[in-house]
């Protein structure tokens, strides 16, 4: 029977993460590693996903009101018009939106650039709709290319380009500049961008997450993807959608209808007060987070990792080994759990790319990511754990 | 690789996919040079070449030599996936927009007018208070897969290990996808027997299968066994099955599930088995392959929570199937949805612990809708198929003088003030499904009355 698994799956070997997550369970470890929250969902969404289901909203719909809402915060944030009756698909979460995306414009053998570090799923939708990943690399510190850099990554056989800003892992926020020079790109070699905007909402320092799509010429070649998840801390609702020009939005729901066919009913019915909740949500959101986000920094910081790079959105940090430390970063994330009682992840999972000269060899094996998007109770038991483990000079070491 | 919670990212490793398939994607830039949207699509579809039997959709040997162009300057690209030919608007919905702006009764779509029971619920409103809002495990809370391993023992008999040979999506669309996508490679060949539900052929094509279909008949839809014996060979992949199925109604008897059985056991094919009408078997027990001699190995059972409990927008299914079959389904889901529905599946698994008393009322409840619409329909002048199972009927409405299904659906809705769903569109030759429309019985008995009466007052043989 062996024989009968797909190729794909008889290539893919029990991961090292997978060991670690186990680890991370078995001796209780305080989570940093997983990107959810583990304090509550916002009340009135809670209330109005329970009076959907008293409701009787349970059977197969689309929330039209959705589009609407989501339509009027795109003008209004960005200046891109779109058409609530066509241009949007909503899907089992971002995931769901992003898979069929890649679906709708992705045929065997065609390019999709990524940078990297990357989500690992991205990777994953496209070749299993036959495409071939291609990566562009960011380099450490401070996450950055270089424009000239970036087209040569592109061929004619280039689809599509993969844009995560606010950035996992890294916590990058992509800025104008570096939009600009991605939207010269796709627009000269006639590709299309594909974004994931899901940390659309948590950025810091005053920064500003941008749409690729409000670039001049970029929302006819742009699929946005984005969802409640993360701005709502309802990860478990799998709201997210799509938002294309109409007959892209019309491909895309098509795939969607075949591999879900709707996105679940009640929590579309509390999408809309999601989207309806006040300026005073999205303030609280990023003031909260941001206060998280100095708070695991510093901390980080104390305990000996080089935090060269300060994220600017999203609710990670991706913090640089101690300079002394000579263990790889699954290593050293294994010690963490084992000894300090803190999960987090390895980075090599993110890297797909061989580095740089000029970047060293080894700094894809160097960066922990930490989420800080946890309670306040949460993170300071965290702290108080690795301080248990600092040697003389107060830095964490194993 | 395996995605598992809390861990999202994993050590990169390249696995090989195959990638013998052409590029089209320069044949795509000479389209777009210069093509509205709308007639690159027809134009698209003019190159596929037309159905057969067996086809795939993945290669054409009608491409031409691309030429590309990039000095005319090109209006918004609409550079589709090829794999779109088989992904186009559903007829649902077109049928539910001619509906609603003619009033009718919508007797077409497969979802109920009422709501799932209290009980269910209130499960789900609980697991919401109670925080359970984050992201489950890819593969499902553990709760639901132990429920869902625990019914189906009762049902068939066998033992599963819910850690390993159970996976939860958003509902069975999803599992069927992720069974497909992680386990048909570019060019398998997969058995289906037409007519079937839309997505299964839509995602074969996706998955680049080769399929080999074979028709059900009226008046029974039997399995035409030497005809299957003949299509099936050392190079089949899988079979596909629905039981009990749509939209006929039919159910496999224990003698056509033992010849497929048998012919799987002989050439080593897989059987992928699509039950969500299990709990809605009427005429006959409900069979499942899994549980034929043999048999467990190689099947893939799929089912959820939509039909048996009225909630079919919740979106929670599940696949059941061994360890190594279990890892390509859970591969593909954990790429196309990541996770499923949280507060819905602790709900789910109260529902699934449920006494045998609700299946017995679920059961009586329908027969008494489907006594009203089979009699109704009788009366009315249609040829009404038996139906062993599901909440759907099968009629010829030929003595009605209309040359196609679409157009007798057509002037049923506009003439007379209900829906009903043309069956051409679960063939892959619609000129086979043309006599049939299918009538669900999913609404609550006024619907169902209301409906007969109008076909009764309005609805004349020619």
């Amino acid at each position: 029977m062996e024989g009968k698994v797909s190729r794909a799956s008889r290539k893919l070997e029990a991961s090292p993460i997978q060991e670690l997550s186990q680890l991370a369970q078995t001796c209780r470890a305080i989570n940093l590693a997983e990107g959810f929250p583990d304090f509550p969902a916002p009340p009135h969404l809670k209330a109005a996903a329970l009076s959907a289901i008293t409701g009787d909203f349970n059977q197969y719909r689309h929330v039209q009101g959705i589009c609407h809402l989501l339509a009027t915060q795109m003008k209004g944030r960005h200046g891109i018009a779109v058409n609530a009756l066509s241009d949007f698909v909503i899907c089992c979460g971002q995931s769901e939106a992003f898979a069929a995306s890649i679906f709708a414009i992705v045929d065997p053998g065609d390019e999709v650039l990524l940078f990297d570090p990357a989500y690992e799923t991205y990777e994953s939708c496209i070749l299993l709709a036959g495409g071939i990943p291609v990566y562009v690399p960011l380099s450490p510190p401070d996450w950055s290319f270089k424009k000239d850099e970036l087209m040569k990554y592109f061929t004619s056989r280039t689809k599509a380009l993969v844009l995560n800003s606010p950035h996992n892992p890294t916590g990058k926020v992509f800025t104008r500049d570096e939009l600009e020079t991605i939207c010269e790109a796709c627009k000269i070699m006639e590709c299309f961008a594909i974004t994931d905007e899901v940390y659309e909402y948590i950025t810091y320092d005053r920064e500003l997450h941008i749409s690729l799509a409000s670039l001049p010429g970029m929302q006819e070649r742009t699929i946005i993807t984005s969802s409640l998840s993360k701005t709502f801390s309802v990860t478990g609702w799998r709201i997210g959608w799509a938002c294309a020009p109409a007959n892209i939005a019309s491909a895309i729901r098509n795939i969607h209808v075949k591999i879900t066919d709707s996105a679940p009913a009640p929590f579309q019915e509390a999408a809309l007060t999601a989207l309806q909740s006040p300026p005073d949500y999205y303030c609280s959101l990023r003031t909260e987070y941001e206060a998280r986000r100095d708070y695991v920094v510093q901390i980080l910081s104390v305990l000996g990792f080089q935090v060269r790079f300060k994220p600017k959105g999203s609710v990670f940090i991706f913090a640089e080994l101690p300079d002394h430390c000579e263990l790889s970063d699954i290593e050293f994330v294994k010690k963490l759990i084992e000894k300090a009682g803190v999960a987090a992840v390895p980075g090599c999972g993110f890297f797909h790319t061989t580095p740089q000269p000029q970047d060293g060899e080894k700094y894809q094996r160097r960066y922990i990511r930490f989420a800080f998007c946890k309670s306040g109770e949460t993170l300071s038991a965290a702290r108080q754990k690795m301080e248990q483990c600092v040697n003389e000079d107060g830095q964490l070491s194993f | 690789m395996i995605l598992s919670s809390p861990f999202t990212a994993s050590v990169a490793h390249h696995y090989e996919m195959p990638l013998s398939l052409r590029s089209f994607t320069s044949l795509n830039r000479a389209l777009l040079s210069s093509s509205s949207p709308s007639s690159l699509l027809l134009r698209r579809s003019s190159l596929v070449p037309t159905m057969a039997a067996s086809t795939t959709t993945t290669v054409s040997s009608t491409d031409a030599a691309p030429q590309l162009n990039q000095s005319t300057p090109s209006p918004p690209p609409v550079q589709v996936a090829k794999r779109l030919e088989k992904f186009k608007t559903t007829i649902f919905t077109q049928m539910s927009s001619l509906a609603i702006k003619h009033n009718a009764i919508n007797l077409g779509q497969g979802f109920p007018n009422f709501d799932g029971p209290d009980f269910v619920k209130d499960a789900a409103i609980e697991a919401i208070k109670a925080g359970k809002n984050q992201y489950a495990r890819g593969y499902g809370v553990p709760d639901l897969n132990s429920a869902i391993a625990s019914r189906f023992q009762k049902d068939t008999g066998l033992i599963v290990d819910p850690e390993k040979e159970v996976t939860v999506t958003s509902g069975c669309t999803e599992a069927i996808a992720a069974t497909i996508l992680g386990l048909v490679n570019p060019g398998d060949e997969v058995v289906l027997f037409a007519p079937f539900y839309d997505s299964y052929e839509a995602v074969l094509s996706m998955a680049g299968a080769n399929i080999k279909c074979i028709t059900l008949r009226p008046p029974d839809f039997a399995v035409p066994l030497e005809e299957l014996k003949s299509v099936v060979s050392a190079n089949t992949k899988a079979i596909m099955i629905n039981t009990p199925h749509n939209p006929t109604g039919k159910m496999f008897t224990r003698e056509e599930l033992e010849f497929i059985a048998q012919l799987c056991k002989e050439n080593d094919v897989l059987v992928f088995t699509d039950e969500v009408y299990d709990k809605l078997s009427f005429e006959m027990d409900h069979i499942s392959m899994a549980s034929l001699p043999g048999m467990f190995n190689r099947t893939v059972t799929l089912n959820s929570l939509g039909k048996t409990f009225s909630l079919t927008g919740w979106k929670i299914g599940w696949a059941v199937a061994p360890p190594h079959l279990t890892w390509g389904v859970r591969q593909a889901h954990s790429f196309l949805t990541f996770a499923t529905s949280t507060p819905m599946q602790f709900a789910a698994a109260t529902a699934l612990q449920t006494s045998d008393s609700y299946y017995e009322e679920l059961k009586r409840d329908y027969l008494a809708k489907k006594a009203i619409l089979v009699e109704g329909l009788e009366a009315v002048g249609f040829v009404v198929y038996p139906s062993s199972g599901t909440y759907f009927v099968v009629v010829d409405h030929t003595p009605f003088g209309f040359e196609n299904d679409v157009a007798f659906c057509e002037h049923l809705i506009e003439e007379v003030g209900v829906v009903a769903i043309p069956t051409s569109v679960f063939y892959l030759n619609p000129e086979e499904g043309k006599n049939l429309v299918r009538f669900t019985f999913c609404k609550d008995e006024a619907t169902l009355r209301g409906a007969v009466e109008r076909m009764k007052h309005k609805l004349r043989k020619r």
